[in-house]
């Protein structure tokens, strides 16, 4: 019989995907679960397959990301630079996760600086990252007993463009989130102060940022704490 | 009877209430630790079901804070988790000593099966 310190010995691919498998067995057992429900009262099932929809979309998005994560860094898939307005893409991040914030009860606050320089990133690879790491927010704040909105925010920092999500006040430090990874795939819960569960999310979108040549790190926006990433502006762009 | 849910994911969460609730028990329903406390604490459980995987303190630290109050030495907990038998096996003694009735697999559990092992617990006699 396997034995729980047996985890310690998978490389970190086997371990993001261990952890990718864990997270996606909830979304799938609340699947099977709401169909359970629905095959005995017919009445709310149009209701509960609708929130199945939303289910199965988010649970995609994650495997989708996880996927593209392994093409882009095992150079099946090429990155398609291109200059990228921050604000717009934390925008269509928020209209991402949307659906999926609604049925947690969790409401996004987008509030982007203006006038911020466009950085050249592969749009689709950060898009996908926060939309991953938006999901694990959202989760951590419905887990809360005082829940927050999730905020989505980018702003200059010392080193570029800031953009990332925050919470609640003193959910991460970075001791948690270095302790996380080193936990990633080892433990069930690598960042039991922030969420219950693997949070692959979180990972996943790290792995996607490693691909740009970005880090996930955490960082604060006013009294909030958050994971974030730092993306250098263009100075070529700037003078178009 | 009067059951106890302390489960994270609200979704999730929202299914067991309502398959509890139409198996005719009242459900009280906390996502954490501290609020599960706060909730005993307004009226006392006839059974808890506890995911061991939460934010903030996790199940084990609960259960050891839950059997610490006299009232609620003999109130039945039965573990609801994400984490497999063979892992919880190592803490076999530790359930035993926390009056842990029974634990059930989460993606081997219908929820047919978790009502009708909520049904079988025998309330604390109060």
């Amino acid at each position: 019989m396997q034995q729980f310190g047996d985890r310690a010995q998978l490389n970190s691919q086997e371990r993001l995907f261990l952890s990718l498998s864990e997270q996606l067995s909830r979304p799938l057992l609340q699947v099977a679960q709401l169909a359970e429900l629905a095959a005995d009262d017919p009445e709310t099932a149009a209701e509960r397959w609708r929130l199945v929809q939303i289910i199965a979309q988010s649970s995609l998005h994650l495997v989708e990301s996880y996927a593209l994560s392994l093409r882009v860094s095992g150079k099946i898939t090429p990155l398609e630079m291109e200059p990228v307005t921050v604000s717009s893409l934390l925008y269509d991040t928020a209209g991402a996760l949307e659906p999926f914030a609604k049925q947690y009860g969790v409401s996004l606050e987008l509030d982007p600086a203006l006038r911020m320089q466009p950085i050249m990133a592969d749009r689709m690879v950060l898009q996908s990252a926060m939309v991953s790491l938006g999901q694990v927010f959202v989760l951590a704040q419905s887990q809360s007993d005082e829940p927050s909105p999730v905020h989505l925010n980018a702003h200059r920092g010392r080193y570029g463009v800031v953009a990332g999500l925050y919470g609640g006040s003193a959910l991460l430090g970075k001791d948690n989130l270095r302790r996380a990874y080193a936990l990633q795939g080892r433990a069930r819960q690598p960042l039991q102060r922030l969420v219950s569960g693997p949070a692959a999310g979180v990972f996943v979108a790290d792995s996607l940022l490693h691909t740009l040549a970005a880090r996930l790190h955490v960082a604060r926006y006013r009294s909030l704490t958050g994971l974030a990433t730092t993306l250098q502006p263009s100075q070529q762009l700037q003078l178009i | 009877m009067h059951v106890l849910l302390i489960e994270p994911d609200k979704l999730q969460a929202d299914v067991y209430v309502q398959a509890l609730q139409r198996n005719g028990h009242t459900v009280a329903h906390a996502v954490s630790a501290q609020g599960a406390v706060h909730l005993a604490d307004e009226q006392t459980p006839d059974v808890v079901v506890l995911e061991l995987q939460l934010p903030g303190h996790n199940g084990v630290e609960f259960l050891y804070e839950f059997r610490s109050y006299h009232e609620w030495l003999e109130v039945p907990v039965m573990v609801h988790s994400f984490v497999p038998p063979y892992e919880l096996a190592r803490a076999v003694t530790l359930t035993k000593e926390l009056g842990v009735v029974c634990t059930l697999y989460k993606p081997e559990t219908s929820l047919q099966n978790l009502c009708a092992v909520v049904a079988a617990a025998k309330p604390a006699a109060s």
